[in-house]
């Protein structure tokens, strides 16, 4: 009786993460598409940005440009926070400051840092999606060795032994009936 | 020491020829390393360059064009007569202190390494400065302030204030490009009405484009800035662009439309905001300087505008070289290059 609670049990937590896979694969597809575009922007982006530097560079010499990058009050600040889906924990990264220019750029260097600056956001955030992504197709991973092992290992091992007792007590209840009136018969006899 | 106007020119003329045709600086350009570059460059007045094998080596290469630059501007500048010399000495020798001062500030500001710091600066004697040493190990921003005391550089102490109430340096940058432009003017005054024609000419474009260039800055970052100060205090120095064509800039709806107001050179100078390609300008503007100081030198090829002219050239085409060999290590195109020079992109 209490193996075929347990594994009433089983049956229902495999289909609780049968559900939770189905659910995670789902968030996958739709996480690898978002980020496949993301990403495709975020690299034209980057070479305008590079492109910018690059001019700037060319413009103004590296010196000047490593002189006036010096003046930088406060770089980007960041808090990374734990995110939660479906019981998936990930990163979730909060930008508490955004870096703060002190001096007087040159225009070309100022058009290079805005355009570096506009991408920063974007390559956190697809950090943060990535990291996400990973996890939930690490969890997912995890998540279907779970639902086979129970539903090909766990459960089927259940319903033997379940099987060998139920035979076992039928077995033995047959002997018993037989031995019960194989000493019905003998008393009768006696008689 | 002086020597006559006659002299400096006839030198003017033939160090002239000494500079690098277009050809050869994009022949420079197309060099596939810093190797090649460095090889093909010893075929040239500059020789064979050293260049130590640690650290970046067009850094290296950077600082060596400016000594030569300097070097052929101080043999220049320094044999100029008097008045002329003066103004000569405002226009070079000042900018590139007032350069290596805000390199200096700078560093103090974000607390940089001194020995970073005396990496930046521009390999001349001190002009006006006792020394660019004690400027940069001074304890502080104040400090270095202090010291400038006495200088003609003393009135930046008053936007010391400012730049502490912003939490910025760019106060101070200010301060010194006003100091430097005001000075520059005043030395005009040295000059022949002629001789003034062409530097006028210059200046008042130079300065244009960056009140312009300012203004595009201020339109998109700082208007708080203009709600703060008055457009007067941060455009001190304006020329036929005014005040009022700076303000219709920054506040109108449409910027190309307000470029297209102002008109040529600045209308197709600036043309390249619209693609955002920025630097392009800059290399537009020293191409439209190049072109000033080569009609004035093709209509009067004696006198003065020979000896700008050398100095011009001399200093377009050390940026470019600055360029070339900073392009080369990072493995950048020559096209990609060339668009931003002013001599063999022209």
């Amino acid at each position: 009786m209490e193996m075929k609670r347990r594994i009433g049990f089983i049956e229902k937590g495999t289909e609780f993460l049968k559900l939770k896979r189905d659910h995670l694969a789902k968030e996958l597809t739709s996480s690898i598409d978002v980020l496949k575009g993301r990403r495709n922007k975020l690299l034209e982006e980057l070479q305008v940005a590079y492109r910018g530097v690059t001019a700037a560079y060319i413009s103004l010499g590296p010196t000047e440009v490593t002189s006036q990058a010096s003046s930088l009050k406060s770089g980007l600040e960041i808090e990374v926070l734990p995110r939660a889906t479906m019981g998936v924990r990930y990163p979730f990264i909060k930008v508490d400051k955004d870096p703060q220019i002190a001096g007087e750029l040159d225009i070309t260097l100022n058009e290079a840092a805005e355009k570096v600056m506009g991408i920063l956001k974007d390559i956190i955030q697809i950090a943060e999606f990535e990291a996400r992504a990973e996890r939930i197709a690490d969890e997912l991973g995890k998540t279907n060795r779970k639902v086979n092992a129970l539903e090909n290992t766990i459960i089927p091992r259940y319903k033997a032994i379940i099987k060998f007792i139920e035979d076992k007590l039928d077995e033995e209840a047959l002997e018993e009936l037989v031995r019960m009136k194989l000493i019905g018969g003998a008393l009768a006899k006696r008689r | 020491m002086k020597m006559g106007l006659h002299y400096v020119v006839i030198r003017s003329h033939a160090l002239i020829a000494d500079l690098l045709a277009p050809e050869e600086m994009g022949k420079l350009a197309e060099q596939g390393s810093i190797v090649d570059f460095i090889e093909k460059l010893s075929g040239t007045i500059y020789g064979t360059i050293i260049v130590g094998e640690r650290g970046d080596p067009s850094i290296a290469l950077e600082k060596e064009f400016y000594l030569r630059f300097i070097e052929r501007m101080t043999k220049i500048v320094d044999i100029t007569p008097k008045k002329m010399g003066a103004f000569l000495q405002a226009y070079y020798y000042l900018r590139f202190e007032t350069l290596n001062l805000k390199r200096i500030l700078r560093g103090k500001f974000s607390e940089l390494p001194m020995e970073t710091i005396k990496s930046y600066l521009v390999p001349m004697e001190p002009y006006q400065t006792p020394d660019y040493e004690g400027l940069v190990e001074a304890d502080s921003i104040e400090e270095t302030v202090k010291m400038l005391q006495g200088t003609p550089y003393a009135g930046i102490e008053a936007s010391l204030e400012v730049a502490r109430r912003y939490d910025a340096i760019w106060p101070m940058e200010q301060a010194l490009n006003q100091l430097y432009a005001i000075t520059v003017l005043e030395s005009l005054d040295s000059l022949s009405r002629t001789d003034r024609s062409l530097v006028r000419s210059i200046l008042t474009f130079e300065v244009n484009i960056e009140n312009l260039l300012n203004a595009i800055k201020h339109r998109r970052h700082r208007k708080d800035d203009l709600e703060a100060k008055k457009i007067e205090e941060l455009f001190p120095i304006t020329f036929d662009i005014d005040l009022k064509k700076i303000k219709a800039l920054i506040h109108a709806e449409d910027l190309n439309e307000a470029i297209d107001d102002l008109g040529d050179p600045y209308t197709k100078i600036l043309s390249p905001i619209y693609t955002g390609d920025v630097a392009l300008i800059r290399a537009r503007v020293r191409r439209y300087i190049y072109e000033i100081v080569s009609n004035r030198r093709a209509a009067k090829n004696f006198g003065f505008n020979v000896i700008m002219a050398y100095l011009i050239f001399s200093e377009l085409e050390k940026d470019d070289l600055v360029g070339i060999a900073w392009g080369i290590t990072q493995g950048i195109t020559a096209d990609e290059m060339t668009k931003y020079l002013s001599v063999s992109g022209r």
